[in-house]
């Protein structure tokens, strides 16, 4: 310090046992010490390698899987893709028709592999995403997208090596990259998968899992159908708990993993439930916003989900909404843009603050104690009840 | 163009008790925050059914409503009281060495003083001692020596803090080596220092003695609803007085004439313009990447030459299926050490074996609420020093991330031999988990080492840039009540500075 020499004579802390040989410690660490300039950008750098907030990746291959489903292999236009925990997803970022908006896809590719990321995705009927990427992505195309994100996946901590997969329809795809995690890396577990499709010729990746199947004593394939053609000879219906006890015997010590549409997921937690499998040991992928939210038994009375409402983004602008669309979608149509990610309740990255009027939150929001009081809503979840303000 | 008299980067502890003082000290004021909540670590996040307490331990410095402490006053200056809801702890901290010492202390001055009568009846005396020893360096600390400095004068000093003159500038161990002779019951009255992550001969006694006087006497307090429901009503107060606030808008530049701030970048690339800045972030970050100038000014490269890097924390959050008596708990607080060589532990700090202390602190012990019913919400904390976690591959670090949370868990299972049988949800955060959402230098968690050369004494605000504050945990204490009350501070030095600065100017006008 400049004035430090006149500090010292002046000081009236001289008097306190020990302050001398205190500044004399002082004064030797800024003889040996660094000025932390090698620390310039080292934080953000170190955080972008493992979290980076956005990939820029380009359509290297487009794999038609089923007549409903293709692969996209999306690899790096920069380095290394950071890795990734099987079960894991990453949030696609999309512009259809001048509407910028986004929805995440698992990655169904084996983590070992970090030269590309493959996205399964099957065409939702009615959808608004699906169709564009199935109907109109290129080979050659540039994507933009979250780096991996999710809690969807093997835990060691707590998960056992013990793992049974209920999977519905595209749901297969990060069991598909669990699986490979699996076998590439010769991991001492042991997979069970239970997977339902609708249609006989509508399962993605069916002769790689059968032959995977054949392979690996340690990988039991289980296929379902619910729709047979006539005349079918396989395993027909749903995944109840009776099933899932003549499949797998005892429960006890296996980890479950459930994924595919939400009604899937419903069912099939409701039948581990009736089986009486602990929650610890369920573990269920979040699929998306309630299609139906005017149908869940905590909708409010007397609220249509097609009444119109308005929404004003302070110091923005406003526009009209209906009560049954996500706040997240008719911001994004409107022209506005939130960060988001798993669009489904739980990551809390399209958090907005309610400055007035009120909205219904489904179970999908996994909101905080607190957040009821302060006014946070997750906006991919929000339906709006009345007309609103918030903070973006 | 919009003129704010200033703008505040980041929304952690300091910079909202900053920016809320400051909006309602009459500063019109913009705060930035990157993320999309108010908080920093002082917030929580969900997993299942369970809510997880990111940071907050024990608050302190709130005392009871009938005996208030400092804290309420500044939560009450800052327009939060009606807001928010405490839950008071009633014990300090249960402390585990394996084989050695099992004992719990109570959060009461005389209940205290029992306890360890009781279990050191040969010590008796000296605790009646160093008890009060205690409470008057912490008064004479938090009193009379801010006003004998300020008169500079030696005589009132000796006069008004006579503890302070012969203790105050000896390390705890010091103190505990000349009032006591049993070593564990120095390794009881030291464990604080693992939430410190200095060991007891480095950490100034007057440090110490004020959190076990004022845990013990003004109790160990948690937010009901967490720490986030503090930040959230921080910000529901700064914008109610009329601050505006922006978030997913981090600050990318402060723009300077010269060695006078004028305006912030934000990462939308707009340009705000500004009397003052305060900064929230880190003073290596501030300096170093967010001010536009190519290299720190001298006085305060020569200020981090005397600095040495603080610790980061791994910190495991639990959701159990299990009540908090199921799992044996009987303390929210836990402390358990393999060992009573503090040097030891401090060490072990800095290396990837087993730590040698974890802490486990379980958030519905006292507040039932914070759990669902039949659970408990709980985490493992160990001190660690960041910058091991910066050199491993990227494709290693889950399997490193499970592997030292297994090390973890042995050391807290001694204690809590079920902890690994109710596992419902479990989120584990590193150092390098700390850096992504604090975005501290190697996930530092309480700023610089907090050595004695790091307290305040040794300090004066860094003022070469003109109209830049620096308030956080990098200048002061970190820690909860030492954040929340040096954005406060802060906020009185830019409208003190900005009254001057009105006063100038309307003389200037008269003389004109």
């Amino acid at each position: 310090m400049p004035n430090s020499q006149e500090n010292e004579k002046t000081n009236v802390l001289d008097v306190v046992v020990g302050y001398q040989e205190a500044v004399k410690v002082k004064k030797e660490l800024e003889k040996t010490g660094s000025d932390f300039s090698d620390q310039k950008w080292a934080t953000g750098n170190a955080i972008a390698k493992l979290h980076p907030k956005r990939l820029t990746l380009e359509v290297s291959e487009i794999i038609e899987d089923t007549a409903s489903t293709k692969t996209f292999r999306l690899v790096s236009t920069g380095s290394d893709l950071p890795p990734f925990q099987a079960g894991q997803y990453i949030n696609l970022f999309v512009n259809i028709d001048g509407v910028e908006t986004a929805r995440p896809y698992a990655i169904s590719s084996s983590p070992n592999t970090r030269a590309y990321y493959d996205l399964t995705v099957k065409r939702v009927a009615g959808g608004f995403v699906t169709p564009y990427l199935l109907d109109s992505v290129e080979v050659g195309q540039q994507l933009l997208s979250t780096g991996p994100m999710g809690t969807f996946y093997h835990n060691p901590i707590f998960h056992g090596d013990d793992l049974v997969f209920l999977a519905g329809g595209s749901g297969i795809a990060p069991a598909r990259s669990m699986l490979k995690q699996v076998i590439d890396n010769n991991l001492n577990q042991r997979f069970h998968f239970i997977y339902a499709s609708s249609y006989v010729d509508d399962v993605i990746f069916m002769s790689e899992l059968r032959e995977l199947a054949e392979q690996n004593t340690s990988f039991t394939l289980t296929e379902i159908v619910s729709r047979p053609p006539e005349g079918y000879q396989g395993r027909t219906g749903h995944v109840t708990d009776k099933l899932i006890t003549e499949l797998i015997g005892d429960f006890k010590g296996k980890t479950f993993y459930v994924c595919g549409p939400t009604p899937f997921n419903e069912f099939c937690q409701a039948q581990l439930e009736t089986l009486g499998v602990e929650p610890r040991f369920v573990r269920v992928e979040a699929n998306g916003p309630p299609a139906k939210p005017s149908e869940l038994a905590e909708w409010p009375d007397g609220i249509l989900p097609e009444e119109e409402i308005e929404v004003t983004v302070k110091g923005k602008g406003s526009f009209k909404a209906k009560v049954g669309e996500p706040l997240l979608n008719s911001l994004e149509r409107n022209g506005y843009q939130a960060e988001n990610a798993c669009r489904s309740g739980e990551c809390s990255l399209c958090r907005v603050k309610l400055l007035s009027g009120d909205v219904f939150n489904p179970p999908e929001a996994k909101l905080r104690a607190s957040d009821k009081q302060f006014g946070w809503i997750h906006s991919c979840v929000a339906f709006p009840t009345e007309d609103i303000e918030i903070l973006l | 163009m919009k003129h704010y008299d200033a703008i505040v980067i980041g929304a952690g502890n300091a910079g909202l008790t900053a920016a809320t003082s400051l909006q309602r000290g009459g500063a019109n004021t913009l705060l930035l925050e990157r993320h999309n909540i108010p908080g920093g670590c002082a917030t929580s996040f969900v997993r299942g059914e369970f809510e997880f307490e990111v940071a907050l331990h024990q608050l302190s410095g709130l005392g009871t409503e009938k005996r208030p402490f400092i804290m309420r006053k500044i939560f009450s200056d800052l327009g939060v009281m009606d807001k928010v809801e405490f839950v008071q702890e009633h014990q300090l901290y249960r402390l585990v060495v394996p084989g050695e010492i099992d004992t719990t202390l109570p959060a009461s001055w005389t209940g205290l003083r029992k306890k360890l009568q009781a279990d050191f009846p040969e010590e008796s005396e000296n605790i009646e001692r160093f008890m009060v020893l205690c409470e008057k360096i912490t008064l004479e600390a938090f009193m009379t020596l801010p006003k004998a400095r300020k008169a500079n004068d030696e005589s009132v000093l000796k006069a008004s803090c006579p503890n302070y003159v012969k203790y105050g500038m000896r390390s705890s161990k010091f103190v505990f080596d000349e009032f006591f002779s049993d070593e564990k019951l120095k390794t009881i009255l030291g464990a604080y220092w693992c939430y410190i992550g200095v060991p007891p001969k480095d950490i100034p006694f007057p440090d110490l003695a004020m959190m076990i006087y004022a845990y013990a006497a003004f109790k160990p307090w948690h937010i009901k609803g967490g720490s986030q429901a503090m930040s959230s009503a921080l910000l529901e107060s700064f914008i109610e007085a009329g601050g505006e606030v922006r978030f997913n808008c981090g600050a990318e530049k402060i723009l300077t004439n010269g060695d006078v701030v004028r305006a912030v970048v934000t990462e939308d690339g707009e340009e705000i313009s500004c009397s003052a800045v305060v900064s929230n972030a880190s003073s290596i970050i501030t300096y170093n990447e967010l001010l536009d100038h190519d290299e720190p000014p001298v006085e305060v490269r020569d200020d981090f030459k005397s600095r040495r890097m603080g610790t980061s924390a791994f910190v495991m959050y639990m959701g159990l299926d299990c009540t908090p008596e199921e799992l044996g708990v009987t303390s929210a607080s836990n402390f358990i050490c393999n060992s009573q060589d503090e040097e030891l532990m401090h060490d072990g700090m800095q290396t990837m074996n087993e730590p040698v202390a974890g802490m486990l602190t379980c958030y519905n012990f006292d507040d039932p609420s914070f759990a669902p019913e039949g659970k408990s919400v709980v985490s493992l904390v160990c001190l660690q020093y960041g910058d091991l976690w910066k050199d491993i591959p990227e494709e290693k670090y889950a399997q490193t991330k499970y592997e030292f949370s297994e090390k973890l868990m042995d050391v807290v299972a001694q204690a809590f031999p079920k902890i690994r049988d109710h596992i419902e949800e479990v989120e584990v955060a590193t150092p390098l988990t700390m850096m992504r959402y604090l975005n501290t230098p190697d996930g530092a968690i309480y700023g610089f080492k907090q050595n004695p050369q790091d307290s305040e004494l040794f300090r004066e605000r860094l003022d070469s840039i003109s109209g830049l504050y620096m308030a956080g945990c990098w200048n002061n204490m970190g820690g909860f009540q030492p954040t929340y009350m040096a954005g406060s501070s802060t906020a009185r030095a830019v409208l003190k500075r900005m009254k001057s600065d009105d006063l100038n100017k309307s003389k200037e006008m008269q003389h004109a």
